[in-house]
């Protein structure tokens, strides 16, 4: 490779850990869709933990209800009562903004 | 026993993986790409699946490592050899098109929930179909030796396709100084522009096809094709890799995983080539094909142990011959240098 | 054989005109798939990337392609490097492959 090849790599390198500063963390939250409100944009979820097994694939019900805002968010397969979904989502004011909603349950049937 | 450490969990596809076959794929694509100085992505978008990927992750995947193992090829030939960079930018305008079509096609039959058919079914009439040529032009070969015929001579004299197409003379029209080709700019837009579908459907560079298209259809040299191909690779496949990622079906780690696998391999598979005799190994590697396409049905049917036992032994065993080619042939290479070094 | 190779690849090509069919008969059950990479299994690094899968894909996207090239380049060079010091002779031959 020639000097100025690295030059220009090392130069697009920087530029994209400049650009690193601007990227912010989600919070990821999987459960049980309780409800979908399309008037309100908002899907209450029923908690899951981390506790994966065979019998509980998803994860353990921790009995928490969350309400989450959807007005933003990228929805995936729509969701529906009973649906187990996964968000990213980022606090905003008071509410907790999701960014995209994943249906996993329904999703794993159309995999492959 | 607990064997969960071999499997690893992909945060984006959400699947757990088997990992050392993962690290065979990516090696064996290696080994199995540079001895038979052909692509060799055609088993990694099946292989990817059968481990568990679902499908437009494995197609994803795929592309961005080829990108990844082009890069190394690349630095192998130190620079582009014989590169017509003038026919390989208008080649891009076709290929970057169609490779986005290949995945804007693959993302709608996700939404339509049947990429994982469809696309292992297409997969299965394309490896038939390599599988054909490779067992073709074995037969051709022995034919030829048998009538007593020296093989080396390209056989491109019988094809002049490109002489008609030529003829077409749509503006604008463009003269390629390097391959020394006059014709009209939409002959290889629209040839890399087929190309470049099948590619991004089915996650592989297209080398495959655009080297032959290159030569029969579009008259280059096959040593101006073989580096413009290099170039087109490349390049899309980078293109490949951004445009999956965007489209959020990639899965970084596991093309890392395969990359360093792959780079290894490569190197045994290129420096084998020194050393092997004969066409029994095409044989070899036509019946890998045929295997390949035995597992994606098994897969189709839902066997999946069987479907993988079979992917990662095939590859396995072809790897471990063509390791056993290179060590013994680097072995006596290197003893026969010592001797004479001795002998002076 | 010749034959067998233009019926097997007009098979093909009648297969890939016949797929928008296909997927026309399927029926308007068409759903954007939405992926959200699970964070919380995660850590370090791979939490990074996962997280920047979920918020900001674009930057990803650019993540992802710099470091194929980078990690391309630098496996290659490494490799040449390996292969230069094992005394055989790689000259001699001409190289095709990617």
């Amino acid at each position: 490779m020639k000097p100025n090849k690295l030059f220009y790599l090392t130069f697009f390198a920087i530029s994209v850990a400049l650009m690193v500063g601007s990227a912010t963390a989600a919070e990821v939250s999987q459960g049980k869709c309780i409800d979908y409100d399309r008037g309100t944009h908002q899907i209450t979820l029923e908690e899951y933990d981390l506790q994966f097994s065979d019998e509980h694939p998803y994860g353990m019900s921790t009995g928490v209800q969350t309400v989450f805002d959807v007005t933003d968010a990228m929805i995936g397969i729509a969701p529906e009562p009973g649906d187990i979904l996964r968000l990213a989502w980022v606090p905003k004011a008071e509410a907790k903004s999701a960014l995209r909603v994943m249906n996993v349950s329904k999703q794993d049937l159309r995999k492959k | 026993m607990d064997a969960s450490w071999l499997y690893m969990f992909m945060p984006i596809a959400g699947v757990n993986i088997f990992w050392p076959g993962l690290v065979l794929i990516g090696f064996s694509v290696g080994v199995i790409g540079g001895f038979f100085g052909m692509g060799g992505a055609w088993m990694v978008t099946p292989g990817l699946n059968i481990l568990g990927f679902p499908m437009a992750f494995a197609i994803g995947t795929d592309i961005a490592h080829i990108a990844g193992k082009s890069m190394i090829s690349t630095i192998r030939h130190s620079k582009f050899g014989n590169v017509d960079y003038k026919l390989g930018v208008v080649m891009l305008v076709g290929t970057m098109a169609g490779i986005e079509l290949g995945a804007q096609l693959i993302m709608w039959l996700e939404r339509l929930g049947m990429v994982g058919n469809v696309v292992r079914w297409v997969y299965v009439g394309f490896l038939a179909l390599i599988a054909l040529m490779v067992f073709s032009d074995y037969a051709k070969a022995r034919q030829k030796k048998a009538m007593g015929l020296v093989d080396g001579d390209k056989g491109t004299e019988g094809f002049t396709w490109y002489k008609t197409l030529h003829k077409i003379k749509i503006p604008p029209m463009m003269h390629f100084k390097a391959a020394g080709i006059y014709c009209s700019a939409w002959l290889p837009i629209s040839v890399s522009f087929i190309t470049g579908i099948l590619a991004g459907f089915l996650g592989i560079g297209g080398g495959l096809l655009r080297m032959p298209a290159l030569i029969y259809f579009i008259g280059a040299p096959t040593h101006i094709a073989v580096g413009t191909d290099l170039f087109e690779v490349m390049i899309s496949g980078l293109y490949g890799a951004f445009t999956y990622t965007l489209k959020g079906r990639i899965e970084l780690v596991a093309v890392f995983v395969m990359l360093t696998g792959a780079a290894i391999g490569a190197q045994i598979g290129t420096v084998a080539t020194k050393y092997a005799k004969g066409y029994g190994i095409r044989i070899a590697f036509g019946v890998a094909v045929l295997c390949c396409m035995v597992s994606i049905i098994l897969k189709q049917f839902k066997y999946e142990t069987p479907a993988a036992v079979l992917i990662l032994g095939t590859i396995g065993v072809i790897c471990l011959y063509i390791m056993g080619i290179m060590f013994k042939g680097a072995a006596q290479e290197l003893r026969d240098k010592k001797a004479r070094e001795q002998a002076l | 054989m010749k034959r067998m190779i233009h019926r097997l690849s007009g098979m093909c090509a009648a297969a890939w005109l016949l797929l928008p069919s296909l997927a026309m008969a399927a029926g308007d059950k068409a759903t954007n798939i939405v992926v959200v990479a699970d964070t919380r299994r995660v850590e370090g690094i791979m939490r990074y990337f996962s997280d920047l899968y979920n918020t900001n894909i674009w930057l990803f996207a650019v993540w992802t392609v710099l470091l194929t090239v980078v990690m391309g380049c630098t496996l290659g060079f490494m490799m040449d490097f390996i292969m230069e010091r094992t005394g055989l002779d790689l000259k001699s031959r001409k190289i095709v492959e990617h």
